[in-house]
C-alpha cells in the first residue's frame, strides 16, 4: 500500500465533502425555487393574497426574491460564508434560531432511536444464530420480517389508536405537556411513541443483516477448527465471529443514516413532534427558503459525515480497498447481494 | 466435562436423495403469499363486477358507521363505502407501485451502465452525484420534486417516486457491469460495431437481470409504501383520488371518533400486499443466489 501523506488524504476528503455540500446546495437552491408556489404566503400569510401589485413588488424587493435566481444563490452563498442564513419567512426569525429550538429534540428522538437500533438488532442477530433453525430464530424471522413491511405511518396510527385513544394512557402528540418542557418524565413518555415506530420500523432491516453475515461467519473453516480444540459456543461466537463482522457492521450504520433520518421525518410529522422533521415538511411544503437550505445542508452533511466514516473504517479493514471502492461493498452488502 | 467432549466436529448430516424427491413440489415456495397477492390484484383488477357501491359516491346519511351487514367494511367520514373503496383504490395503488418500480429501474440500469463503462473520471463524478442526490431525504426530495411538477396526479406520482428510487440499483448495475465489460464478447460486440444501448441491451441486461431481480421487487414494495405515505400526509394525491394511502389522510379524525376501522381496513390491506410482495421477493433471492452450503 501507498504510504499517503495525512494532509492529502484528509485535506482531499475535507475538499470533496465542501464540494459535495456546493452542489447539494445549489441543487436544492434550483429545485427550490422553480416550484411554482408563493413564498410570500409564508411571510405575510393570507395577507399575500389580498396584495396589490405595488405591494406585491415591493415585499418581494424587501425579502430578495426579485432578483434572477442566479443573483439570489449568490446573496445567499456569500451569506451562508459568512454564517448568515437569512432568515425563515414564516418565523420572521433567524433561520439558526428556528432551527437550534428543535435540533434538542430531533437529536434525543434520532440518536436515541438510531443506538438502540443498533443495540437491539445485534442482539436480536446474535440470538437468532445462537439459536438457529430452531423455534426461537423462526419467531423472531417472522415477527420481524412483519414489521419490516408495516409503513411507519400506519404502525403510529395504530400504536396512537390503541394507546391515545382506548387505553387513553399515552399523549398523542407533541414532545411535552404545555408548561412542562423541564419535566423528564412527562418527555418520556411522550417520546415512547414515536420511539417504537422510529426503532420498530428499522430494526429488522438491520438485525437481518448482522443474522446473515454471522449466519455466513459460524460456517467459515476456522470455526470448525475452534471447535475442533474444544473452543465453547458463546467463546467462538463472541470472541471469534463477532470481531469480524464488526466493522462493516460499523460501516453500515455510517450509510444507514439516511434511512433512519428519514424515518424520524415521518414519525415526526404524524405525531406533530416539534422536531426538524416537522419543520423541513413545513419548509418544502409552504417554501420557506432560506429555513429549507440551512435543514438540507444539515442533513446533507450528516449523511455525508456518515458515508465518510464508513469509507474510513472500511479502508481500515482491508487496506487493499480503494477509498471509493469502500463503501459501495458495504452498499453490496447492504442491498443483500451476499449472505 | 460435559457430553460434548467426544462429539465429532465437522460431521455433516447428508440429506438422503429420497428426501428431496418426496417433498411435495410447493415445498419451500410461497405459495400462501403469491395467492393472496394473486386475490388482491384480480380483485382490484375486477372490482367493477363485484363493490356493491360507488367507491366516490358520499352517502351522507350514513357516515361514520362501523361494520354492519350493509356496509361491510363500514364508512368513513364523508359517507363513503369502504369495502368498494379499498378494491377500488387498490388498482391505482398498485399501478403507482408498478409505474415508480418500472421507472427507478428502467433509471437505475442506465445510469449504473453509463457510469461502469464509461472512463474513471466519469464513473467517479456520476457516483457522486448519486451520492449527493442520496443524501437529500427522500421525503424532502420527493416533495421538492413533486412541487416542481405542479398539481399531483398518478403517473406525476409514479415518477416522483421512481426518479428518487433508483440510486441503489444504479450502483449494483454499476459494480456488475465494471466486471463483465473486460469480457470477449463484450469486445466483440464493440468491433463489429455494436453501439452503447446495443450492448446493454442484448448483453448487459440479460446477466444483470438476476442480480437486480430481487431489488426490483423490493422497488415495488418500497414505491407502494411511499405512495401510501406521501397520500397520507397530504403530499401526494388528492382526497378524492381514491388509494389505500388517500383513504388514510383523514385518519385524524378517526383518531378523534376512534373509527377504527378507517385506520385499520385500508392499513391491512397496504400491509398485506407489502408482506406478500417481500415474501416473494425474498423467494427468488434465494432461487437466485442458489450456492451450495459449507455445511
Amino acid at each position: 500500500m501507498k504510504r499517503r501523506n495525512p494532509f492529502f488524504y484528509f485535506g482531499g476528503k475535507l475538499l470533496l465533502f465542501l464540494a459535495s455540500l456546493f452542489i447539494l446546495s445549489l441543487t436544492v437552491f434550483y429545485i427550490s425555487r422553480l416550484a411554482p408556489g408563493d413564498p410570500l404566503v409564508s411571510y405575510y400569510g393570507d395577507r399575500a393574497e389580498r396584495m396589490s401589485p405595488q405591494e406585491r413588488a415591493w415585499a418581494e424587493e424587501r425579502l430578495g426574491l426579485d432578483a434572477p435566481v442566479r443573483v439570489q444563490y449568490a446573496r445567499w452563498l456569500a451569506g451562508a460564508l459568512k454564517g448568515d442564513f437569512g432568515i425563515s419567512y414564516k418565523y420572521k426569525m433567524d433561520v439558526r434560531e428556528v432551527i437550534g429550538s428543535r435540533t434538542g429534540n430531533t437529536l434525543i428522538l434520532g440518536g436515541i432511536g438510531f443506538l438502540l437500533i443498533f443495540g437491539l438488532a445485534l442482539l436480536l442477530g446474535i440470538l437468532c444464530v445462537w439459536f438457529e433453525g430452531r423455534w426461537i430464530d423462526r419467531i423472531i424471522c417472522r415477527v420481524g420480517t412483519v414489521t419490516s413491511c408495516i409503513p411507519e405511518f400506519w404502525l403510529s396510527l395504530v400504536l396512537l389508536l390503541v394507546f391515545a385513544v382506548f387505553l387513553r394512557v399515552l399523549p398523542s402528540s407533541g414532545a411535552y405537556s404545555a408548561g412542562r418542557g423541564g419535566d423528564l418524565a412527562d418527555r418520556a413518555r411522550h417520546l415512547i411513541l414515536p420511539m417504537t415506530v422510529v426503532v420498530m420500523s428499522h430494526l429488522w432491516y438491520y438485525a437481518y443483516m448482522i443474522r446473515n453475515k454471522l449466519w455466513a461467519e459460524v460456517r467459515a473453516d476456522y470455526v470448525l477448527l475452534a471447535r475442533a480444540k474444544g473452543v465453547g459456543k458463546r467463546r467462538i461466537i463472541f470472541r471469534h465471529c463477532l470481531p469480524n463482522i464488526l466493522p462493516s457492521y460499523l460501516s453500515l450504520m455510517g450509510i444507514s443514516v439516511p434511512h433512519i433520518l428519514g424515518g424520524t421525518y415521518v414519525v415526526e410529522a404524524v405525531f406533530s413532534y416539534p422536531g426538524l422533521g416537522t419543520l423541513s415538511y413545513e419548509s418544502a411544503r409552504y417554501q420557506d427558503y432560506n429555513l429549507l437550505m440551512l435543514l438540507c445542508i444539515l442533513s446533507g452533511a450528516v449523511v455525508m459525515l456518515g458515508n465518510l466514516a464508513a469509507q474510513m473504517i472500511n479502508e481500515r479493514i482491508d487496506p487493499r480497498i480503494k477509498a471509493d471502492e469502500a463503501v459501495r461493498i458495504t452498499e453490496r452488502w447492504e442491498a443483500g447481494e451476499d449472505g | 466435562m460435559d457430553e460434548n467432549q467426544f462429539v465429532l466436529v465437522g460431521i455433516r448430516q447428508e440429506e438422503g436423495i429420497e428426501a428431496s424427491i418426496r417433498q411435495k413440489w410447493y415445498k419451500g415456495k410461497p405459495v400462501v403469499s403469491f395467492f393472496l397477492l394473486a386475490v388482491i390484484a384480480l380483485g382490484c383488477l375486477c372490482s367493477e363486477f363485484f363493490i356493491p357501491r360507488d367507491p366516490a359516491y358520499m352517502d351522507l346519511a350514513h357516515c361514520n358507521l362501523p361494520p354492519n351487514r350493509a356496509f361491510w367494511f363500514g364508512t368513513d367520514i364523508m359517507g363513503r363505502d369502504i369495502f368498494s373503496m379499498v378494491w377500488h383504490g387498490g388498482r391505482l395503488s398498485l399501478l403507482i407501485g408498478f409505474g415508480a418500480a418500472l421507472i427507478s429501474s428502467a433509471m437505475g440500469i442506465l445510469v449504473g451502465a453509463v457510469s461502469g463503462l464509461s472512463r474513471k473520471w466519469m464513473d467517479r463524478l456520476i457516483m457522486r452525484l448519486t451520492e449527493i442526490l442520496l443524501s437529500i431525504p427522500s421525503l424532502l426530495f420527493i416533495i421538492l420534486v413533486q412541487a416542481v411538477m405542479g398539481k399531483a396526479n398518478v403517473f406525476s406520482i409514479a415518477f416522483v417516486i421512481g426518479i428518487t428510487g433508483w440510486a441503489s440499483i444504479a450502483k449494483v448495475v454499476r459494480t456488475e457491469v465494471r466486471q463483465l465489460r473486460g469480457s470477449e464478447y463484450v469486445l466483440a460486440s464493440r468491433c463489429m460495431g455494436g453501439g452503447f444501448f446495443h450492448i446493454l441491451r442484448k448483453h448487459l441486461t440479460p446477466n444483470i437481470v438476476s442480480s437486480i431481480m430481487f431489488m426490483v421487487v423490493m422497488n415495488i414494495r418500497s414505491a407502494i409504501a411511499a405512495e401510501s405515505t406521501l397520500s397520507f400526509m397530504g403530499i401526494g394525491l388528492p382526497l378524492e383520488t381514491v388509494t389505500w394511502g388517500s383513504m388514510l389522510t383523514m385518519s385524524e379524525n378517526a383518531l378523534l371518533s376512534g373509527s377504527w376501522w378507517m385506520i385499520l381496513i385500508p392499513g391491512l390491506f397496504l400491509v398485506a400486499t407489502l408482506l406478500c410482495i417481500t415474501d416473494a421477493g425474498s423467494w427468488l433471492h434465494r432461487q437466485m443466489n442458489r450456492k451450495q452450503s459449507n455445511l
